[in-house]
């Protein structure tokens, strides 16, 4: 086996292999735990080195094997600058965690099949990321989803067991429904490429051997991005999400946010731009629009949402609707942005839902009428929250920053090919979503974190502990990676531009 | 030289870092740090800026660069004549406001997150005033309004200080949405970010006039929101439940100064679009008179002072506005000196008396010598009073004004008449308020502490660090503030007294390439005359007003708070719950519906609701079943 197939296979091989490890280790859930966290950083040196390989572009760093020959779907896992900062990205926050999982084990033990489904669980997010047959994606996709079922199902909120069941059955039903759809699109596809190969299908829609002016090329296009859609999620098809993050256990919010959302960010770059022609008149600016709606949205939802962790899923749907606007804007800029916006969310939102999750436990709710000056009670803890929260309102020098200010940038120069004046308007809507999510959250720190400490609902609770050094260690590698990417954002810019300069068939 | 100038960027961030780790643990090291970090702010302010004043070649350096699609976004600094004075300004108002917080804020128990606040917000305003390129300016310039909003929130006990730190981050941000815009299309047009090549490619020409009207009308609207100018002008006086120091630090050097330095350093840009600069001197007429009428009305000192500096930044805008570039400049520098004097001197009062509101000073001349010279040096320059500096530039804007009306032509005739006129009238209405608020405090009554001081508008409450330490003040009490506080005071003092010479010898600061018209004698016998006169009318308006109720004149606001909030705050409130209630019942009717005609799926998902593993199975095996049937369909 080759340095690469070695590499690529082992990335998604290391992880399966510690879960089913942490799952037989059935008899101490402490040494399943650890086991999994053991993996969960092997996977993570492992993405760091795929990373490094993949500065050599996708066609160097790409395994090919007959797999179900039958119907033509084969083994093809590639790495190259758009996907390997998501790789890093969703190992890094799979070991925060279990670090996590060390301090806080759930109430209803099981602890061990927990870290086992959750290393399951990102080893079928880093499938996805690696993954360019087609089918090979919706399979990884289908491995990501289910276990996250009985996470939700299993560990969600323990005050609330009928809303947890809800929520899960909603998460599998809407998610499950999107990926077939795009399964269908896919088969649509194959059925014009005569290939599950999205490289090839990009080289055969550049040279016009994949013919995008037929209704077939269009409804596989639609059904693809309406799969990616539920998944992403896409305004209006986000309503699975705020009830899925807010009962999950807090690993499993922080996954679902900073992970699973990127696997339909992910597809929208790399499966559905290639299969999409942005001449076509209406699709594409729909697309545009629909995640600017979803921006603004969001933000509005925020501004009268009563609970701590549902107003963080309705923020990621606005910051994932940041990411879709990019990508529709067939621009390499764009597609910067998408990856940079992407990883962004994700290191920021992770670690606002690890926050959520610690005021939540130390005060046994998230409404947010029941938290109050959080900055008398727990300072550390309220003051990292007021930091995260500037992260995620994008304010310049944070990682936030960047992806959406990139996206603004994109959707103001667009591809030649879209309706200019559109996009100029959904740039400016996009920007008033940008206030609106500054105002939630200067509205959520003036309820949650300030007030007067003697009122009725502050004076409880004088012997709440502060941030822990368990809690430190979860969250300092994503409060180090918010400040970086902030103030140097060439460190992801650079190796993004390259990739998605050769992602448009430039040289 | 490069290294230097990095280090003075990277030590305000190092610093505030350091205070934030070490925290309480050693609150006396973190003094000393948070001193020493800043005094050795200015000392290498020092030696980056003063080889850069006069004539000097501007020195620039690219630190790093990103190879992303677009121009490249580069960490590239660049010092010339403005950046120097500028970074002078803000590292010497910086340190004093270190300094004196040692004794304001001797007992506050947030002292180690302020100081790094404080640091941070240096910090920023370096990078504003040092960058070359636009992203990195929008940095600073966005990381001052949150360092701002956490410093007016300080006192977050106090619903004043919650709802004006909002106000000023919501405020100033949505303005800032010009800039970006602004970086956007001038990052199209010149495929470049580099500020100092942008500005070099449209002085060289080659531009129809108002070629480029939209990124100046938005860098514009940027600008009347950072530094407070009508309509936007409402955060600044609502921001005073903040410290006093930080009231210094953002009015005089930083947050509000950043406004005037960006027009200054952006200005072959908006001399190549007269529209701009007509929106500029418009906003800037209306502003300084409004500020002047409402400072004159509070009954609360910090107030009157917010106010006097949203009048005055007018000044500075006028002048830019009518082509002044160095008359605009000095009164920002001479306005820094005076106005950081003026806010760290009412700090002083509020300490002594435990109150900002003016009904509860009075007589404190012979308690707070020392505040009392310096605070009446302060005033004295506002007001225009030669030979103090603000006599100086507000005449040399006034004189620019005049110009501008007979013989200019960047801005239409008849609004550098009107401009003129707001620029003289202003100057008078700011003796009478100077004098007034000067009167109150230090003059007539000693005020009894015991009844409730009277404000017309909610004015915001003492510094309750002083509250709880001697709970009800009296007046017997009064007291000289420590020598951390009046130090500086008098430090301040000496360039608000000789600051002047810097009028006469401009060249020495702004380099002699420039033309500077700056001293017009005529006009400035007719200005003291004038001054004078409007000083005897108002001690005429105080005696008569004296042992009668005071009836107030009433001078309504402009509604722009009412517009706002009946025009925005609320259509966004009601557009949000009807977004809740869309997500509650239209989308959620679908979902239902949508789980209703999946009960055919429905069976699986019960199968596997206790969890067991059959349940999973059975996804999987269906998945893989539904994976087949297309395979041979497609077959």
């Amino acid at each position: 086996m080759s340095t690469t197939a070695f590499a690529l296979n082992g990335l998604v091989a290391v992880p399966v292999a510690f879960a089913l490890l942490a799952a037989l280790l059935r008899r101490s859930e402490r040494a399943a735990v650890t086991v999994a966290f053991v993996g969960s950083l092997a996977a993570l040196g492992w993405s760091l080195w795929v990373a490094m390989l993949s500065r050599s572009g996708l066609e160097a760093n790409r395994v090919d094997q007959d797999w179900i020959a039958a119907i033509d779907v084969s083994w093809s896992l590639g790495v190259d600058g758009i996907s390997a900062p998501l790789l890093v990205m969703t190992a890094l926050i799979g070991a925060c965690c279990f670090v996590s999982l060390f301090r806080h084990a759930p109430a209803c033990g099981g602890q061990g099949n927990l870290a086992a489904l959750l290393l399951l669980i990102e080893a079928g997010c880093l499938g996805c990321f690696l993954a360019l047959d087609m089918v090979l994606f919706f399979v990884f996709f289908e491995v990501a989803l289910i276990p996250m079922w009985f996470v939700i199902n299993s560990w969600g909120d323990e005050h609330d067991e009928p809303g947890r069941r809800r929520a899960a059955t909603r998460f599998l039903v809407f998610t499950v429904l999107g990926s077939a759809l795009m399964l269908v699109g896919f088969m649509l596809v194959r059925s014009i490429a005569g290939t599950f190969d999205i490289t090839e299908v990009a080289r055969q829609a550049d040279g016009a051997a994949y013919d995008l002016g037929s209704p077939t090329a269009v409804l596989a296009s639609v059904l693809v991005g309406l799969g990616l859609a539920v998944k992403t999620p896409l305004w209006p098809l986000h309503i699975w999400l705020p009830d899925a993050h807010s009962k999950a256990p807090t690993v499993g919010s922080v996954l679902l946010a900073a992970v699973l959302l990127k696997l339909g960010a992910y597809g929208f770059v790399r499966f559905w731009l290639p299969v999409t022609d942005p001449t076509w008149e209406l699709l594409v600016p729909l697309v545009a629009a629909l995640a600017v709606v979803a921006i603004v949205y969001a933000a509005l939802a925020c501004l009268v949402q009563t609970d701590l962790k549902r107003l963080i899923a309705y923020s990621s749907v606005g910051h994932m609707g940041f990411v879709v606007l990019a990508v529709a804007t067939f621009t390499e800029a764009g597609v910067q942005a998408a990856v940079y916006a992407s990883v962004a969310h994700g290191v920021i939102t992770g670690l606002l839902f690890f926050l959520a999750g610690a005021i939540k436990d130390r005060h046994g709710t998230a409404d947010l009428d029941r938290l109050r000056v959080l900055y008398g009670k727990v300072p550390r803890l309220a003051g990292v929250f007021a930091f995260a929260a500037m992260a995620s309102m994008g304010l310049p020098g944070l990682a936030g920053f960047w992806g959406e200010m990139l996206a603004i940038r994109s959707a103001v120069d667009q591809s030649p090919a879209l309706p200019e004046s559109t996009f100029a308007v959904l740039a400016v809507l996009a920007a008033v979503g940008v206030i609106l999510t500054s105002a939630y959250f200067l509205v959520l720190l003036r309820a949650m974190a300030q007030g007067v400490p003697g009122d009725r609902l502050g004076a409880d609770a004088a012997d709440i502990a502060d941030v822990d050094a368990l809690e430190w260690l979860a969250w300092a590698p994503l409060l180090a990676l918010t400040v970086l990417l902030g103030v140097m954002p060439g460190l992801l810019l650079s190796p993004v531009a390259e990739a998605s300069r050769a992602f448009f068939g430039g040289a | 030289m490069s290294a230097l100038l990095l280090g003075l960027v990277l030590l305000p961030f190092g610093s505030a870092a350091l205070s934030l780790l070490v925290g309480h643990r050693a609150e006396v090291a973190v003094k000393g740090l948070s001193v020493g970090a800043s005094g050795l702010g200015l000392v290498l302010a020092g030696v980056v800026a003063v080889p850069q004043l006069g004539d000097a070649a501007a020195t620039g350096q690219v630190y790093a660069s990103t190879s992303a699609a677009g121009p490249p976004i580069e960490l590239s600094m660049y010092v010339d004549q403005l950046s120097a004075v500028m970074l002078l300004l803000a590292h010497t108002v910086s340190f004093l406001v270190q300094v004196y917080s040692l004794g304001y804020l001797a007992a506050d128990p947030r002292y180690p997150s302020y100081t790094a606040l404080v640091a941070l917000f240096t910090g920023a305003m370096t990078v504003v005033v040092t960058a070359d390129d636009l992203w990195l300016l929008l940095v600073g310039w966005e990381l001052m309004g949150a360092c701002s909003y956490f410093l007016i929130a300080h006192h977050w006990e106090l619903p004043e200080a919650r709802e004006g730190a909002v106000k000023a981050f919501l405020m100033t941000r949505t303005a800032d949405l010009g800039l970006l815009f602004a970086i956007i299309l001038l990052g199209i047009r010149f495929d470049s970010y580099r500020i100092s090549t942008i500005m070099a490619a449209i002085s060289d020409g080659g531009f129809v006039r108002d070629e480029l009207w939209l990124p100046a009308m938005l860098l514009g609207a940027a600008v009347i929101g950072k530094s407070a100018q009508f309509p936007l002008h409402t955060w600044l006086p609502d921001a005073m439940p903040g410290p006093t120091p930080i009231s210094a630090l953002i009015h005089a050097a930083t947050m509000v100064a950043a406004g005037v330095f960006l027009v200054a350093r952006t200005y072959p840009l908006f001399l190549s679009a007269p529209a701009a600069l007509n929106l500029l001197a418009g906003v800037a007429a209306l502003t300084m008179l409004l500020g002047a009428l409402y400072a004159l009305l509070s009954e609360d000192l910090k107030r009157v002072l917010a106010w006097s500096t949203v009048s005055q930044l007018a000044y500075m805008f006028g002048a830019l506005a009518v082509g002044a570039y160095s008359a605009g400049i000095l009164h920002l520098l001479a306005h820094g000196a005076f106005k950081a004097l003026l806010f760290l001197a009412a700090g002083s009062v509020v300490h002594a008396v435990g109150s900002t509101s003016m009904s509860s000073m009075g007589g404190l001349r012979e308690k707070l010598p020392d505040t009392f010279i310096t605070m009446t040096v302060g005033f004295g320059a506002l007001a225009g009073i030669a030979p103090l500096v603000g006599f100086f530039t507000k005449d040399a804007v006034i004189g620019a004004s005049l110009d501008a009306a007979t013989a200019g032509r960047l801005i239409w005739p008849w609004l550098a008449w009107v401009l003129f006129a707001s620029t003289v009238l202003t100057a008078l209405v700011t003796v009478a308020y100077c004098l007034r608020a000067w009167l109150r405090v230090f003059f007539g009554q000693v005020a009894s502490s015991a009844e409730p001081a009277p404000t017309s508008e909610p004015a915001p409450p003492a510094e309750p660090v002083d509250e709880d330490q001697q709970p009800p003040v009296l007046v017997t009490e009064v007291h000289e503030s420590p020598w951390a506080m009046r130090g500086p005071l008098y430090l301040l003092a000496v360039p608000t007294t000789v600051g002047g010479l810097a009028v006469a010898y401009p060249h020495l600061l702004l380099g002699s390439e420039r033309e500077h018209h700056l001293l017009h004698p005529e006009l400035a016998v007719v200005m003291t005359l004038l001054i004078a006169s409007a000083a005897a009318v108002t001690i005429w308006a105080g005696r008569r007003s004296t042992g009668r109720a005071t009836r107030r004149p009433f001078v309504p606001h402009p509604p722009v708070d009412r517009i706002y909030e009946v025009g925005l705050v609320r259509p966004v409130r009601r557009l949000a719950l009807l977004v809740r209630a869309g997500d509650r019942d239209v989308i959620d009717a679908y979902a239902v519906g949508a789980g209703a005609s999946a009960r055919g799926l429905g069976w699986v998902l019960r199968l596997s609701q206790n969890g067991n593993v059959q349940g999973y199975l059975m996804v999987v095996v269906v998945g893989a079943a539904a994976l087949a049937v297309a395979a041979g369909v497609m077959a």
